[in-house]
């Protein structure tokens, strides 16, 4: 007790975050009943009809939900694996670099797009992979034919992985420099005594040296994994891209807030959350036990 | 771990919206809001035209939602959205005050903050939505005010006239389950007259004739890019984008910039309507053999380069038209003038002129659209002098909307919604032709409450932007010097010339343009199946074959049941 007299003032403080968890985290988790029910905006949340699991069932029974399902997966599992593996490469090399002002200015530019919202990156995907875009110009001087990418559900899904690697490498290697200058320069001198050539020291110092950081990274996104990325599907995707391009969140917002079907939405953004919690707790599990990893 | 808060947090966002936004709005317009009696008493012996004007003894406070356009710049420094010259003009003649309680930027970021609006329950005593669902959603969760009554009584005679020239289909269109919910929109009946727009100067370059049929079409799209006339990149015909359909359909009958509608119309389809077989059995249009005819069509010419190539993905069907790439498009009668205004700029011999697409025997089908698509809607927990204010900012604005000081974006007036007569382009049309040729003086025009309310202006501009010869206009008799009058009479007198002087052989309306119930549910997923097949077909990603396939789905996944509740309607 005395020590609580003593640290009020953190107790203080700690207040204002406490009431903004309680304003915007706890009370609208209430609207989850919506899920459950035939919501009335007239008659609230309070005496709108209960349906139980309606909603549940008739999400299952649309070819969509199904669709939908295996998008996220594969959009945000290909995202997570090549976000791991292209800026850990593109680290290394960079690493590799003896001159430090080329470096930096390699690094400035390619952490650019990363700033950039995908409203605007949208616009400059869509003009390099147009029908009259860079993409048809270099291969049409081979002979191909112009496609036109952005209708075509069968690379659509690359698309998206490929354009959100190329927006976030060069943010996403940040922290393998970081990990890279925490290495004891003294390995590599040892190492380069022994007769280690330059990819030995890659393979025997580099590259255990971020072991743990790359594990870390990779069981850490797996709480993502539904995470497909609303901001830059949507942006991207026309019908013709629906079957391999639509993901849980752009089909939430559609059913939500274009069709008014609220329940239906809650319902299908509820899922979501459920999985997504188990992934989350599955993930900080395998963090502490090959990463040694804990939040709390 | 904060990406997944985000993420918990989007989840019940719907939620908290219901729960945060508990009244705030009914008990601030409490406050200052004269009671009842008082207003009852200081009405009852007014009527007609002198109640739909009346002034208030008090202030009534109106609080609405509002549609701003970001990239508006014409509001004077020191004004805002709830002080400016249209909410000072409704101050002092009308005693209103307008109180916004919030904003959104035009496009998705309204529509998004009217359905959370609708969502939480809670509206502001009114704003304007731009989808008929938005208020069919609100009248059948009893957000509502019924104004049957108070608009009876409080209507001024223009705008009953502007209903009146509808022939009842507006009060039908404002209405749910036979109660007045909302103030329709009343546009021009040729928004949804969709016309072939056509590089005239290119035709004249390579000697060739007006296509009258899509035969023609197809040699004249072929000719214009055999020939490179816009450039290497030449299109024949440009086509819809991510954001416009291939056609429009009964929930959004008009306005369908760079559609094919008129190809369809030739055909004799009607795809996205629901007709009447004159049996008492209702069809959808999409379904037909003639829908599945002209896709095979439109496939064919996709195929063979007619078409855009980058047809359904592009941002804006108008990027190709106003880089006087394209040679030709479709739309409705304002998108030669007001829709590719730049064509013009870079290219002021962009003679584009409109006709009509006829069917292989010579007929001009059309489809027809629904009176309008927006809304002024009335939360029910609107005092009624409330609704009475908003009734007379609705007639103040149609009654002195040209009187106005334009310079200040009338899109700045609190709840502006559209009212303009069915026939309004036409009658203009006539009469504008009238005054150049002087036959009649634009004073004639000068009447106060006239039904057709730009008239009088226009007809004191006409004269300086159209030179003679007045029988056959081209691009070459206008004068852009003020390019918004040019804009507004390019599409007048080239734009509605089909409309107006043609006749068209059959008009098709849908037999509903609402949802119904099962609609509200099942609808999307049927939507979603449509887009995909068609975009698909015509683009050659799917054969002509899987139409029979997405008939055979369509119907199983509700759209039978949907086709039940809509021949009901008939029957009433």
């Amino acid at each position: 007790m005395r020590k609580l007299g003593h640290q009020k003032h953190y107790y203080l403080m700690l207040l204002p975050g406490m009431v903004w968890l309680v304003m915007f985290s706890i009370v609208p988790m209430f609207g989850i009943a919506m899920a459950f029910q035939n919501y009335n905006p007239g008659n609230g949340l309070f005496k709108s009809e209960w349906v139980g699991l309606d909603n549940f069932k008739y999400m299952f029974q649309l070819n969509d939900s199904k669709t939908v399902i295996l998008n996220t997966f594969i959009i945000a599992v290909g995202k997570i694996v090549f976000n791991l593996l292209i800026p850990l490469i593109f680290a290394i090399l960079l690493n590799e670099l003896r001159s430090l002002r080329y470096k930096k200015l390699v690094q400035t530019v390619v952490y650019l797009p990363h700033f950039l919202s995908w409203v605007i990156m949208s616009t400059i995907v869509i003009g390099i992979f147009g029908y009259y875009g860079v993409v048809n110009t270099i291969i049409g001087m081979f002979g191909v034919d112009p496609k036109l990418f952005m209708a075509d559900a069968g690379i659509f899904r690359q698309l998206l992985i490929g354009t959100d690697v190329w927006k976030e490498f060069g943010y996403n290697a940040i922290i393998y420099l970081a990990a890279l200058t925490g290495v004891n320069p003294n390995l590599y001198e040892a190492a380069a005594i022994d007769g280690a050539n330059r990819w030995q020291l890659i393979r025997r110092v580099t590259l255990p040296a971020l072991t743990t950081t790359v594990v870390l990274l990779g069981v850490l996104s797996l709480g993502n994994v539904l995470n497909a990325g609303f901001d830059q599907v949507y942006n991207l995707y026309n019908p013709l891209v629906y079957s391999t391009g639509d993901i849980l969140d752009t089909w939430v917002y559609r059913l939500g807030l274009q069709n008014l079907q609220f329940s239906l939405a809650t319902a299908a953004g509820l899922f979501k959350s459920v999985i997504s919690f188990v992934l989350i707790f599955i993930s900080y599990r395998l963090a502490y036990r090959y990463a040694d990893y804990t939040v709390f | 771990m904060k990406r997944n808060m985000a993420m918990l947090l989007s989840v019940v966002l719907l939620g908290l919206s219901l729960t945060a936004c508990t009244s705030s709005n009914d008990s601030a317009s409490d406050l200052k809001a004269p009671s009842k009696s008082d207003s009852s008493s200081a009405t009852p012996a007014l009527s007609g035209d002198d109640l739909a004007f009346s002034k208030f003894p008090n202030p009534v406070d109106v609080h609405i939602g509002m549609v701003v356009d970001p990239t508006d710049k014409t509001l004077p420094e020191g004004d805002s959205v709830s002080n400016n010259q249209y909410t000072r003009y409704l101050k002092e003649k009308y005693n209103i005050n307008v109180i916004v309680d919030w904003t959104a930027a035009t496009g998705n970021d309204f529509k998004q903050k009217v359905s959370l609006t609708i969502a939480s329950g809670k509206l502001p005593d009114g704003m304007v939505v731009d989808d008929r669902s938005f208020m069919t959603k609100a009248a059948s969760s009893g957000l509502l005010y019924d104004i049957t009554d108070l608009f009876q009584q409080y209507q001024s005679s223009q705008v009953k006239d502007i209903m009146a020239s509808t022939d009842g289909r507006a009060m039908e269109n404002a209405s749910y389950k036979g109660k007045m919910v909302s103030l329709p929109n009343i546009t021009v009946d040729t928004d949804g007259v969709h016309v072939l727009w056509i590089r005239k100067d290119w035709l004249d370059k390579l000697q060739l004739p007006v296509p009258k049929t899509t035969s023609d079409i197809e040699k004249t799209a072929k000719a214009f890019i055999d020939n490179k006339l816009g450039g290497d990149k030449t299109i024949g015909i440009a086509g819809p984008s991510k954001n416009s359909f291939p056609y429009s359909t009964f929930l959004l009958s008009s306005n369908n910039m760079g559609g094919f509608d008129p190809i369809f119309g030739a055909m004799d389809a009607y795809p996205g309507y629901w007709l009447d077989n004159g049996d008492g059995s209702v069809s959808y249009g999409t379904l037909t053999d003639n829908t599945k005819n002209t896709l095979a069509l439109l496939a064919d010419w996709y195929k063979k380069g007619l078409i855009d190539p980058e047809v359904g993905t592009r941002d804006n069907v108008g990027d190709p038209i106003n880089a006087n790439q394209a040679g030709i498009f479709f739309g409705p009668w304002w998108n030669g003038g007001y829709g590719n205004g730049d064509s013009f700029k870079n290219d002021p011999t962009a003679n584009w002129q409109a006709y009509p697409v006829y069917s292989d025997d010579n007929k001009w089908n059309a489809h027809m659209k629904t009176t309008g698509s927006t809304y002024t809607i009335i939360s029910k927990n609107a005092k009624p002098d409330v609704v009475k204010a908003i009734l007379i900012m609705n007639n103040a604005l149609v009654r002195d909307e040209a009187t106005f000081d334009l310079s200040v974006a009338v899109g700045w007036y609190p709840l502006r919604n559209v009212m303009a007569a069915a026939n309004e382009t036409e009658y203009e049309y006539a009469e504008l032709l009238k005054v150049l040729k002087g036959e009649t003086q634009p004073e004639d025009y000068n009447k106060p409450n006239s039904l057709y309310k730009l008239m009088y202006a226009d007809a004191k501009k006409v004269k300086d932007v159209i030179k003679a010869p007045f029988d056959d206009l081209n691009v070459s008799n206008f004068n852009t010097a003020n390019f918004g009058d040019f804009q507004r009479l390019y599409s007048i007198m080239i734009g509605d010339r089909p409309f107006t002087t043609i006749p068209i052989d059959k008009k098709v309306f849908s037999v509903t343009y609402n949802q119904t119930p099962t609609m509200e549910t099942k609808w999307a997923n049927l939507k979603k199946m449509e887009d995909e097949t068609i975009l698909k077909i015509i683009l050659g990603q799917a054969p002509i074959d899987s139409f029979d396939k997405f008939v055979k789905d369509w119907k199983a996944q509700g759209g039978d049941e949907i086709t039940k509740e809509v021949a009901e309607l008939l029957k009433k």
